[in-house]
This record gives C-alpha cells, structure tokens and sequence, in this order.
C-alpha cells in the first residue's frame, strides 16, 4: 500500500491484475466523494466508481503519464458521472411519460424535479447526532461544485486520508499553496451550503 | 497581528503546520477576537463535517466487487476469443509461440517439495547412508511426483545450489534453476527460445529446501530419529530401509544394507508424495549445463514470469482455466502436484489451439501455476482442505468444491462451482 501509483501500475501491466486492489483502496473513498456529490446518492455513487475503476483498469495501457493517474481517474469518472445522469434522466423522462400514460398526470411535475428528494443537509452550525452514519449529500454537492484544482485537494485531505505535507508532495505544489487552497475552498464550501440551506428552506 | 493577517494563516494553524512563535502570536489574537474565535469554530465544524462524510463513504468497500468485475471482464473477453476460434474450427496451431509452453513448464517447478519438519523419534543409526549425499558436490536423482511409477519424471542435476531439471513429458524444455538468486531460466529447445522466471519467495524457499531436504533426511537417519522397517529388495537389489514421520510428512528410505548408497526415497507430504530414485553422486558435471546465462544460439524473450505471490484468487482463478480450458466446463477429479504435473503439457497446448494473445495464453498459464502454488503452500502447512468437485459443472452454485481452513480461522473457506467463496463454520460443512 506504500508504494507509488506507477509501481503498481507497471505491476498490472506486467500481468499482476491482483495489484490493482491497492489502487481501488486508495482512491475508492475519494473516488466515492467526488461521484456522490455529482450524482446525488451512495449507491449510484459506488456504481459509478466501480465502473470508472474497470475502465481505468482495461485502459491502464493508454495512460501516458502513470504519476499523474488520479487526475486521470477523475477524469474517467467525470465521464462515467455523465453517462449515468444521462441514462438517469432518460429513465426519470419515460417514468413519468408512463406515470402520465397510466394516470393522466401532467408530466411536468415530476420532470422538473428530482425523483428522489435528497436527505436534509445538516445545519451549517451544530451538528444533528441522529444522522451520523448517513450521507450528507449537501457537502458532497458543495464539494462536487468546487473549481478542479480545489476539489481535487479536499479530496485528498479528507478522503484519501493524505496529511497537507503529504498533498504538497504528491502535487508538486509548496505546502503554502496547499493551505491557502484548502482556505479559499472552505470558503466557498460554507457558501453554498449556505445557499442549499436557503433553497431548502424556501422549499419548504 | 490583526483579523486578516490571522484568517490568511487560520488554516495552517488549525493543520498544526505553523512554528512556535506564529502559533503563539495566532493563539495571543484568538484570545481577545471574537470574530475570529467564531471562524475558528465554523472552520472546525467544517473540518468535521468533511471527516465525518469522509468516514461515511470510507465505509463502503470496492476492493473485492473491482477486482471481481475486472476477472469477469477478462474472462468474457476470453471466452469471446475462444469461440471465434471455435466456430471457425481452427484446429491448427494459430500460434507456434514458445512463450505459453515455457509458463506451463514454470509451473512444473511448483511440483518440488515446500518445507519439511521434524520428523518422529527412533532408535537406529544409520551412519552410512549419510556421507555420501551430505559431502556430493553433484547429486543425480530422478523425481516422480505421485506414487505411481508410470507418471512423468523429472530428471535433476543438483550441484550445489543449482539445479538442471528436464521432464519426461515436456521433452523440449529444460529449467536451470539458481535457488540462492531466486531464478530460473528456461530454455526450449525446439524453437531455440530462452526465458527467466521468477521464484523468490515461497517457490525459492521450497526449491532450496529440496536441494536441503535430501540432506535432512540423511541427517535425522544419522541422528536415529527414525525407525528401521527391515529389509526388501528394491529396485532389483537388497535394501534396508527407514521411516520417518511427523505430523504432516512420512519418508521411507531405502538404502544398500552394506555401502549405505540411497536407492530410493518415498515422500508423504499431506495428501501428496513423491518418489525419488537412481541416485548418482559426485558425477563430474560440466558447468555450462547448470550455467543462469542464455547459451548461444538462444534468443531471450522479455517476459519474465512471476511465482512469487500466491493468492486464493490464484487458485479459484486457476480452477476456472483449468475447467474451461481442459474440460469443456467441468472441475478436474482431483486438485494437486500430481494431476497438474501430467496435465500441464496438455492446458498448453489446448492454450495454444485458442485463439487468444501471448500475453493472455501466458496470463491464464501462470493463474493455474500460482493457483497451484497456492494449493500446495496449504498441503505443506498441514492445511485441513478437501476437494469434492469431480464431475461438478463450472457455474453450479449449489455444489461446493473445495473447503480449506486458513492458519488461525475458526471457520472454512468453501468454494463453490460457481466459484463463489464463503466462510462456513466448520458444523456447516458440506459431506
């Protein structure tokens, strides 16, 4: 688990198809927390970055540049997003043009809206003990809405578990940037959680 | 230090990333600002939201369902290539390459003996049989895995810790074996090709311990840790003989009453054995027939083979190539050194009928190979395993075909034809 990313990469290209489980645990959770933000609910989400890490794996010989394998990753799984909100909607579309076959109702209503409501977020202060556990799908929409070069070091810290010195040396990047990044990011996340927290409450 | 200096540094505070006397000069501002306090706090609850989420979706585990669709992927794709080749009846060899025949002969290194222990107490010695195999510069022997004397034979040269192996049933091959540097080369003959595995590790281990476990033997004759079991004729001659055992292993030694010259040495390991015999020792062996280097003539091929790790996936892996491969779809009779060791010559060749790649042919090759490895590294532990799927079709999930207890586990791993696996407790086992 220590090694880098091109070792085992050389490794399954040499015909070690077992080595890829360490690439899967170190970038499944980060894997997840991108896609969940971007397709809104866990088991899509995990659906989605199962398909992304096989298609990673059946293309491993196309990469380029082995160090840089999670951008590369992200960017399959961008792909992999798309497709899925793509076949989500084509399925939401014939639902409803079935539910308004069946019972006569106005389609519009359920085509404009999310087929399935998202959780509540947590307030943005105090925290509800009743939900740990549960996802929290307004932080993943606010993680998922963060400019690349943000997101891709919140990822890190707190999904792959990487410590700031840590990302400064996998980036290439000094240690200040990584801080001052990881600043402005936090900024942004409070904001649009903010701005869910208003949305829902106008739903309401 | 005012807000705005404070907040550029928050961050790197909170990350305990500042040196002492910006850390204090943070911590002096905290103390009288309640703005920034706020943001601090704001910032923790952040912070903590992210590792709780973080947490959360750490739950969930990929590992196993990736690794799982991408065999399946594979084995789709292989599937596919096997049938184009089917359906067109391409009978003939598609490819002449060497590469999948030199895998399958890797794998015959496996049918070695892994690790020997301690065996039971006697009373007799047996001085003589010792000096000759504990001072041979060179031992010739010839190796029979199974007890039945008509199965392959691989012939050795031992010298030192180099061994020469040829195999009666892959008449084309020869593996020169180095167990101090973990390689083997391989040469094949026929299409003048070279190539070098590795065996670090377990295999390397074994190997060695082979080349050790004649002497061993000797030596615990030596040290009267066995019982003598009288006298026979052997291979055409007088003998008297010895017996050995521990938990897991037995050895029977025969040897030349007078001289103490070893005719003949029966293994048990677990559910395996072996036979060795038409010992010669001391012969002048030229060097250039253990040499690692590629004679000439040879062309080295850039593969190089991997034995080093062993998994259970390896050997389910192995059980799917083995069935689909060999056997139309269904599980071999029996699973081990012996029935791999005679069929190996066969997969290749049924590898090579297929329209597949090298690379795949190869890849499915050492699956069996390290599959095996692994099913031997139980048999020579004392595993507790059980094969039940002779005549079980690839794909039925109701029959379990292979149990094992792993060292330490309280409960089995069952293994089914459809190549699931799971953990049953030992009251749950199949009959």
């Amino acid at each position: 688990m220590t090694e880098t990313d091109t070792y085992y990469i050389e490794r399954c290209l040499d015909g070690h198809p077992d080595d890829f489980r360490y690439i899967v645990r170190r970038y499944q959770a980060v894997l997840l927390a991108h896609l969940a933000g971007k397709l809104g609910n866990k088991d899509s989400a995990e659906e989605a970055a199962q398909e992304s890490l096989v298609r990673a794996y059946f293309n491993m010989n196309k990469l380029q540049k082995p160090e840089s394998f999670f951008s590369w990753l992200l960017g399959i799984a961008d792909r992999v997003a798309k497709e899925h909100r793509r076949k989500e909607q084509i399925r939401r579309q014939q639902q409803a043009i079935r539910s308004f076959s069946q019972e006569a109702c106005p389609p519009y209503l359920t085509l404009g809206r999310r087929a399935v409501s998202p959780p509540k977020g947590k307030a943005w202060t105090g925290s509800d003990p009743t939900s740990s556990g549960s996802q929290d799908y307004s932080l993943e929409a606010a993680v998922a809405e963060l400019p690349p070069d943000y997101r891709k070091i919140v990822l890190l810290r707190y999904y792959g578990n990487h410590s700031c010195n840590q990302i400064a040396e996998r980036l290439d990047i000094p240690l200040g940037t990584v801080t001052k990044t990881l600043s402005r990011a936090y900024v942004r996340l409070r904001k649009s959680l903010e701005r869910q927290e208003q949305k829902e409450f106008y739903e309401v | 230090m005012n807000c705005a200096e404070c907040k550029e540094i928050l961050v790197a505070y909170l990350e305990g990333l500042l040196e002492e006397p910006q850390k204090q000069s943070v911590a002096e501002h905290l103390k009288d600002c309640q703005p920034c306090q706020d943001e601090v706090k704001e910032l923790i609850n952040l912070r903590e939201r992210l590792v709780d989420n973080g947490k959360v979706l750490a739950q969930s585990n990929l590992e196993d369902e990736v690794l799982d669709r991408i065999f399946r992927e594979q084995n789709v794709r292989l599937k596919a290539a096997a049938k184009v080749s089917k359906s067109l009846q391409l009978r003939k060899l598609i490819m002449k390459s060497p590469i999948i025949r030199m895998a399958a002969a890797a794998v015959i290194i496996i049918a070695v003996l892994i690790g020997i222990h301690q065996f039971g107490s006697g009373t007799v010695t047996f001085a003589k049989v010792v000096e000759p195999i504990l001072n041979a510069k060179t031992v010739i022997l010839d190796l029979i895995i199974g007890c039945d004397e008509t199965n392959p034979v691989m012939h050795e040269i031992v010298v030192g810790s180099r061994i020469r192996r040829t195999m009666s049933n892959m008449p084309n091959m020869v593996q020169v074996l180095d167990t101090d540097s973990g390689k083997m080369l391989v040469l094949e003959n026929e299409g003048k090709t070279a190539s070098y595995v590795d065996i670090q590790g377990t295999v390397q281990e074994g190997t060695k311990n082979y080349v050790e476990f004649l002497r061993q033997v000797i030596r615990q004759v030596q040290d009267g840790r066995v019982e003598k079991i009288g006298e026979q004729v052997i291979e055409g001659q007088k003998a008297i003989g010895f017996v050995g055992r521990s938990q897991n292993e037995e050895v029977k030694i025969w040897a030349e009453p007078k001289t103490g010259h070893p005719i003949r040495i029966e293994l048990k390991i677990g559910q395996m054995s072996a036979i060795m015999k038409n010992f010669k020792f001391d012969v002048q062996v030229d060097d250039a027939l253990v040499s690692m280097d590629v004679p000439d003539g040879y062309q080295l091929k850039e593969t190089t083979f991997d034995l080093s790790n062993a998994t259970e996936n390896d050997f389910i892996e192995g059980l799917r190539v083995w069935a689909e491969v060999l056997l139309d779809g269904t599980f071999p009779e029996t699973v081990g050194s012996e029935i791999t060791m005679k069929q190996m010559p066969v997969l290749a060749g049924k590898l090579q009928q297929m329209n597949i790649s090298e690379e795949e042919g190869t890849e499915m090759a050492m699956r069996v190979a390290r599959g095996m490895l692994f099913h031997q590294t139980l048999e020579t532990r004392g595993g507790d395993w059980h094969y039940a799927g002779k005549g079980v079709k690839l794909g039925d999930a109701d029959k379990a075909i292979f149990w094992y207890r792993p060292t330490d586990s309280q409960t089995y791993r069952v293994i089914y034809g459809d190549l699931r696996v799971e953990d049953v407790t030992p009251e749950g086992l199949p009959r």
